[in-house]
């Protein structure tokens, strides 16, 4: 007889059975409730969209596991591990159900126990069982002893580790006592039976088998249903979370950012954790604390205060603490009497400033918006919008920044660029002069427009590359035009930085004079305004065809337009530039170019293509100043340059180019490295033999 | 309290210096191609001085500018870091005018808008740097003047000014109204953020010339003007460098010092 069909104390053991699973599942519903109303504390957001796409894409990155198999490098194997443990907890929770669930609670074991199915499929719960607790081991050990970095010890990983381990052990020890106490003989499964001789053999009377087995079989209930209250309310939160967050990931563009709504009049951004979007909320339940993230973080890497991995988990328990208050005021509020009534109490605990107590404004600004920490999250959590939705609170409604974002700010504002102050600043339509190009007037009209970027036109070092580039398109028959002293910023700095209404005003106005020029496509050389023009124009109506320059070329040497005939017999590096690679996923087409040229090895280092190391220029970081007493780091991407042993650093992007100038520099081996634009590198392919 | 703001549009004085053009036949700057102008550097203090009053006593900021249509731009950029209202002045008779014409213009502006408090100007303009206007204004007004002010606090009826001088700075109180004119040293100007930014830009600055102001002829006459501009260039400067050593850091500090004693 099942232990189910057994009476307990006069109770029957049905009315058990299922009493604890009402207890259970109540206390787990009651904790789900109470995060998802906390999840619609936040603002609106449209996420439904394209329902077959979110189903599909969450059950190929979950079911197969590339969500944490992505994630594996040589270095860090635990992706392998979670995937294993995850499939073998599929395995098991289907079994819970038929053999717990329908077998026990319904009462169908007379139709699956003894059957050669629940056999077979014990046995493959026993292999699974092995795989599992070999990797709660290997887990134990880095997590204890090895200790990684990216890893905060904690009581809650140590508790989870051990109702698995325990739930492993009770499924053997299930199977042993069953069959022990039933005198059956059998070879399969291997674990069961093999222990279940043991017992047989150890003297055992037929009653303390029999008993024994009701025990662990409860016990072993039990335990399942620990695990369902229990996971919601830990971190394991993730194991339901993470395939919520799966399925309403973004689609689009992933890191492309979203214009405020111009409804919320008098604060702007976010300042208050229901501020946030209930998306960004969710993103908290689904965090697992994996660390990955933080040690892919340039910021935190460096020495700043910023890691990603802190920073959602301190707004989590941000959540969690603020947000009964926030939920007993929304009710409170819909009863006027209540309300008032309230109002002369004072708050029994204050709340935490989320700006200051929780995040702090030091850790807001070190972000480059690498994207880095979004690229290796298991998760789909999106850091990058979280950290400039509290900018465009700190720069738009509380003027507080640190000084050098400010100068910043006040040139895209009053001078339309972000450069003016510094030694080497040319005028805006200086680089044209003398060189026979298409400057557009008004009236005038191009298909195809070359936009250079302020960085291009403006500073003298990356001036260089921009003529490199005309004259590569012009040997390549490219036919295009220039907007010359007329082409105004993008906006991608004062956006990166939260100064969002100027980048607004620059789109707006940008897209007109593209338009009244009839510009269709665009060859752009920085990837930030690549991004931003193909990324985010379209929202404020700018749908313009945009191809990097890089994408470009490699076309054009592919069709035999270009031909890179000079061997340059030259060790390269390629750096690849945050806002092309993973921002655009353009890895392929910048070493499709350098593999052309005759002569040149291409190195790789190690950081490179979706997990490359942030140069320290985006987000607004060109100008604003790096923490002091920090590693900069730009210093730190030069170090996985030097270790290639290349001679030469390539990248496709003007901050990148000025990274490495500087970095170089400063450590004064200018003679043996050199940085170079990409486009610089094909001019020497194609007219020169040597690369200087 | 209702404040009023002078404020002229200059050239970008962050250009190249390289850049810098004068035509010294006709006493000219040629301005660079596609460098917008900004508003000078002091007179964007003045409407930060004029914000931070409206922050605490509330009232009305109204800005005037005279100059080109582009000095519109001037206005909005006041109008996005907090003032209400402004009017650009322009008419062909008030190009070129000394300090005295201007001074003329401006107080017939401020005389037709009225009912002020406090007129600040910046201390000088970022181009000429003449210094003159705000002064001779409060002369014309007939309303006392405190020059670089360094803070500006208003009680009641009064306004109490740290002014700068040489050595430190003086508190000074002055019954309102009153002109004030602005120095660097108030701090820097608030960033235009909010959604004004983007609502100035549509907005239609009104233009009065010199008949809206009532303007007599004879202020506005450039031959009796009061200053005369006699030649214009750029300035060269020229640097020698002459390294001073010695055999000891101690005895090229001692040189360095006789090289100094020199020249004092
Ligand atoms: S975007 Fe880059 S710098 Fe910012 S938190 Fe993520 S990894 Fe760190
Ligand atoms: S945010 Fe993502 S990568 Fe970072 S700790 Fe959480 S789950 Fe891991």
């Amino acid at each position: 007889m099942s232990p189910v069909g057994a009476t307990y104390w006069g109770i029957p053991g049905y009315v058990i059975f299922w009493a604890l699973f009402a207890i259970a599942f109540g206390l787990f519903l009651q904790r789900v409730y109470f995060l998802y109303r906390l999840m619609r504390l936040g603002k609106q957001e449209n996420r439904f969209g394209r329902i077959g796409e979110r189903v599909g894409g969450m059950l190929v990155e979950t079911v197969s596991q590339w969500c944490s198999l992505k994630t594996v490098t040589p270095k860090d194997r635990a992706g392998i591990g979670h995937a294993l443990v995850f499939w073998c907890f599929c395995l098991f929770f289907v079994g819970y159900i038929i053999f717990i669930g329908l077998a026990g609670g319904f009462g169908l074991a007379p139709l699956i126990a003894r059957t050669p199915f629940e056999t077979a499929y014990s046995s493959i719960l026993d292999v699974a069982a092995v795989l599992v607790t070999l990797a709660l081991i290997v887990a134990a050990i880095r997590r204890y002893v090895l200790r990684p970095q990216r890893l905060v010890p904690s009581a809650e990983a140590a508790i989870i580790l051990l109702m698995i381990f325990s739930l492993m052990v009770l499924h053997v020890l299930g199977e042993a006592f069953d069959l022990a106490a039933r005198g059956v003989h059998a070879s399969w499964p291997p674990l069961g039976a093999a222990l279940a001789g043991f017992l047989s053999r150890s003297g055992l009377s037929q009653g303390t088998l029999e008993a024994s087995y009701r025990g662990v079989w409860w016990l072993h209930y039990l335990v399942i249903l620990g695990f369902l209250v229990y996971v919601p309310r830990s971190k394991h939160l993730h194991i339901l979370a993470s395939f919520v967050n799966a399925f309403f990931r973004p689609l689009g563009p992933r890191l492309a950012l979203a214009p405020i709504a111009l409804e919320e009049q008098e604060t702007f951004g976010v300042s208050k954790i229901q501020d946030f979007t209930w998306k960004d909320l969710l993103d908290l339940y689904a965090c697992a604390v994996c660390g990955r993230c933080h040690v892919n973080c340039p910021a935190q890497l460096s020495g700043k205060s910023l890691s990603p991995r802190e920073f959602i988990r301190s707004l989590k328990e941000h959540l969690l603490e603020a947000g009964p208050g926030l939920l007993a005021r929304q009710t409170g509020t819909s009863s006027v009497s209540q309300a008032e009534t309230q109002t002369d109490t004072p708050t029994k605990t204050p709340l935490k400033t989320m700006i200051g107590d929780v995040v702090t404004e030091e850790e807001i600004w070190a972000c480059t918006t690498c994207g880095a920490c979004q690229e290796v999250c298991p998760v789909n959590i999106e850091h990058v919008r979280k950290i400039i939705d509290l900018r465009r609170n700190l720069v738009l409604t509380q003027e507080k920044m640190p000084e050098t974002a400010r100068a910043m700010l006040r040139n895209m504002q009053s001078r339309g660029h972000p450069w003016a102050g510094i030694q080497s600043l040319r005028l805006r339509g200086d680089w044209t002069s003398d060189l026979g190009l298409r400057i557009l007037a008004e009236g005038d009209s191009a298909n195809t427009l070359f936009w250079v970027g302020c960085t291009g036109a403006l500073v003298e070092r990356n001036v260089v590359a921009t003529l490199s580039m005309t004259r590569v398109l012009k040997a390549a028959g490219v036919d295009f035009a220039v907007l010359g002293e007329s082409e105004a910023c993008c906006g991608d700095p004062a956006r990166r930085a939260g100064y969002e209404f100027q980048f607004q005003i620059m789109a707006e106005q940008n897209i007109e004079t593209l338009k009244s020029h009839n510009v269709r496509e665009i060859i752009a050389s920085c990837p930030h305004c690549y991004n931003t023009i193909r990324n985010e124009y379209p929202r404020y109506g700018g749908d313009f065809k945009v191809v990097h320059y890089s994408q470009l070329i490699a076309d054009l040497v592919s069709h035999g337009k270009l031909r890179l005939t000079n061997e340059l017999s030259s060790r390269l590096t390629y750096h690849d530039p945050c806002y092309l690679g993973r921002y655009n996923s353009i890895y392929l087409e910048p070493r499709q170019v350098l593999q052309a040229i005759p002569g040149t090895k291409l190195e790789e280092m190690e950081r490179s293509r979706n997990t490359s190391f942030c140069c320290g220029g985006g987000g607004g970081h060109m100008w604003i100043e790096e923490q002091p007493g920090t590693t900069k780091i730009n210093q730190m991407r030069l170090a996985d340059v030097l270790k290639t042993g290349a001679e030469t650093v390539v990248t496709a992007c003007p901050y990148c180019l000025q990274m490495f100038e500087e970095s170089i520099e400063h450590k004064g081996i200018g003679d043996s490295l050199k940085a170079r634009d990409l486009v610089e590198v094909v001019e020497a392919a194609m007219t020169q033999s040597r690369l200087d | 309290m209702n404040t009023i703001v002078c404020a002229k549009q200059v050239l970008d004085p962050e250009i190249p210096p390289a850049r810098f053009k004068i035509d010294p036949e006709a006493k000219q700057v040629i301005p660079p191609p596609g460098v917008p102008p900004v508003i000078s550097v002091y007179d964007e203090r003045a409407v930060e001085a004029a914000c931070r009053l409206k922050d605490k006593h509330n009232g009305k900021i109204t800005v005037l500018s005279m100059g080109s249509e582009k000095a519109a731009d001037v206005i909005k950029h006041a109008i996005s870091m907090g003032a209400d209202d402004g009017f650009l002045l322009q008419d062909p008779a008030f190009e070129d005018l000394d300090s005295f014409g201007t001074a003329h213009v401006l107080a017939k502006a401020i005389q037709k808008i009225g009912g002020y408090d406090l007129v600040l100007c910046g201390r000088q303009a970022a181009d000429w740097g003449a210094g003159q206007v705000g002064s001779i204004l409060a002369e014309m007004l007939g309303i006392p003047v405190v020059t670089l002010a360094c803070d500006v606090q208003a009680e009641d009826k009064t306004l109490r000014i740290k002014r700068l001088v040489s050595d430190g700075y003086e508190v000074l109180q002055a019954p309102m109204p009153c002109l004030v004119t602005v120095s660097t040293e108030i701090g820097m100007p608030r960033l235009p953020a909010g959604v004004r930014l983007m609502m100035v830009r549509k907005k239609q600055i009104p233009i009065w010339n010199a008949q809206d102001l009532g303007a007599e002829p004879a202020q506005l006459d450039k031959t009796k003007a009061h200053m005369e501009i006699t030649g214009l260039s750029v300035p060269t400067r020229k640097t020698e460098c002459e390294l001073i050593t010695g055999s000891t850091p101690g005895e090229a500090a001692a040189n360095l010092a006789l090289e100094i004693a020199k020249l004092i």
